[in-house]
């Protein structure tokens, strides 16, 4: 029996009445993803703006700088792939998710054949709003790096979930190139809230009409 | 100060960035990829301003205000180098235009940032951080797709080896080179170009492409003097079109 719809578009798929046996889906021709975080303001918090598909981390930087930077004021950016971002569980706001997670306290011990780096710690407060750097810890491993950020920073509520990035994974733009965000303000043409034009609409319509 | 070598200077730079802008503009909607689409659209926009910024400048020292300037002269009065008023051709040789010209372009503000004239300073100083990053994005594309496939490189080689004697052009002397310098308003042509060869050169050895013998190649002068190529006033009739259907329309 075959299927038929009400909706002309559904018909036009042309279901087989015998699906083949599925196969593998084929891998997309894509980039890679790089997880943006861009700071607002001096001093600020950086905070996951969004991702991009870049080939490497410079093309990256330079993707979220034109997709994240350009409407609204910005003062830095970091880049990180998306395969470096180690992440938490999920949790309800009314727990922290500090409070719930288990950390594997072998892999998180100071381990000493391993050399001790610097890990991004990244908060999200609440579900639907974005991610924000709290601090930098020290660890020999991500599980080592959430026990430390559970110490230095598990008093902070509410936290649902938290991102943990390798310092060294993290891309930044150069303080020597902080003058690459002056975008001047004076250049409200590239806003389309810039062109009032109905007033001027309006006056042409009722010149037309007392005609 | 010499009133008129201020404005010879100022006029080159001007025209160069509005040309450049308009040329850049047109891929709005055509870049190859989304995000190169937006880049050079949101880099015109920059040209566009930096543009109006020395328009602006021209009007002060007595000049016409900067609509006039920009869409109603004809080809022969322009003073941009021919580099930027060539189309835009495909993605390869726009890549390799910006690449050429931005390079040069930071230098030059770099040098407008120490000028003796203090409103240039000003405007030179507020706008760099914007060329800064122009340069930043061509550095890195062309380091990305210089060393990528056979195609990128061919095709990015070819469009180096043709835009090179244009880009040459950029440096055409003005006729008041040496007060000028003398006046210490601008360091000088000789002097960017100098500082931009060692610096593509940097960016290039991180690449496959090789620069051409430079000493071979006849830079494409005239157009700091109203020479220009076929493809100059197609293009201002069109950026002008709407402007001149009624020149006392407020937008």
């Amino acid at each position: 029996m075959s299927l038929q719809s009400l909706d002309p578009r559904v018909n036009r798929l042309h279901l087989p009445e015998n699906p083949s046996e599925p196969v593998a889906k084929t891998e997309l021709d894509q980039l890679e993803t790089y997880e943006v975080f861009h700071q607002k303001k001096e001093n600020a918090a950086y905070t996951y703006v969004g991702p991009v598909h870049a080939p490497n981390e410079e093309v990256a930087f330079l993707f979220g700088k034109e997709q994240y930077s350009r409407r609204f004021a910005c003062t830095g950016m970091w880049v990180a792939e998306t395969r470096h971002v180690m992440v938490t569980p999920y949790t309800d706001e009314a727990v922290s998710v500090y409070d719930v997670i288990r950390i594997n306290q072998e892999n998180a011990m100071e381990n000493g054949e391993k050399t001790a780096e610097a890990y991004e710690i990244f908060h999200l407060k609440k579900r639907g709003k974005a991610h924000a750097h709290v601090g930098t810890v020290t660890a020999t491993s991500y599980e080592g790096a959430l026990a430390e950020a559970k110490k230095q920073f598990g008093e902070m509520k509410p936290v649902v979930n938290v991102w943990v990035i390798k310092a060294a994974d993290v891309f930044r733009s150069e303080a020597d190139d902080k003058d690459i965000w002056n975008t001047t303000k004076d250049k409200m043409y590239r806003e389309a809230t810039a062109y009032r034009v109905m007033d001027k609409i309006t006056k042409f319509k009722e010149e037309q009409a007392a005609k | 100060m010499n009133t008129e070598a201020l404005k010879d200077l100022l006029y080159k730079i001007a025209d160069d960035q509005l040309i450049l802008g308009h040329r850049n503009s047109e891929w709005t909607g055509f870049g190859p990829i989304l995000e190169e689409d937006i880049a050079f659209s949101s880099m015109a926009q920059d040209k566009l301003g930096h543009s109006l910024a020395f328009y602006s400048l021209l009007h002060e020292l007595g000049e016409s205000d900067p609509d006039t300037i920009a869409f109603t002269r004809n080809a022969n009065q322009f003073h941009n180098s021919q580099l930027v008023e060539l189309p835009i051709g495909e993605y390869d040789f726009s890549l390799i235009r910006h690449f050429l010209f931005d390079n040069a372009e930071i230098l030059r503000f770099d040098m407008l940032t120490r000028s003796s004239y203090t409103p240039i300073t000003t405007v030179a100083t507020k706008l760099k951080g914007e060329v800064k990053y122009h340069v930043l994005h061509a550095n890195t594309m062309i380091k990305q797709l210089g060393s990528s496939t056979e195609e990128a490189i061919g095709r990015l080689q070819n469009s180096l080896n043709e835009a090179l004697p244009y880009a040459l052009g950029i440096f055409e002397p003005s006729k008041y080179e040496a007060e000028l310098i003398a006046d210490g308003i601008y360091e000088g042509e000789e002097k960017l170009k100098a500082a931009w060869l060692e610096n593509i050169k940097k960016v290039l050895s991180q690449t496959q492409l090789e620069l051409p013998d430079l000493t071979t190649i006849t830079p494409k002068n005239g157009g700091r003097y109203g020479e220009h190529t076929e493809h100059l006033q197609p293009l201002l009739d069109e950026m002008a079109e709407v402007f001149k259907i009624d020149p006392t329309a407020e937008w």
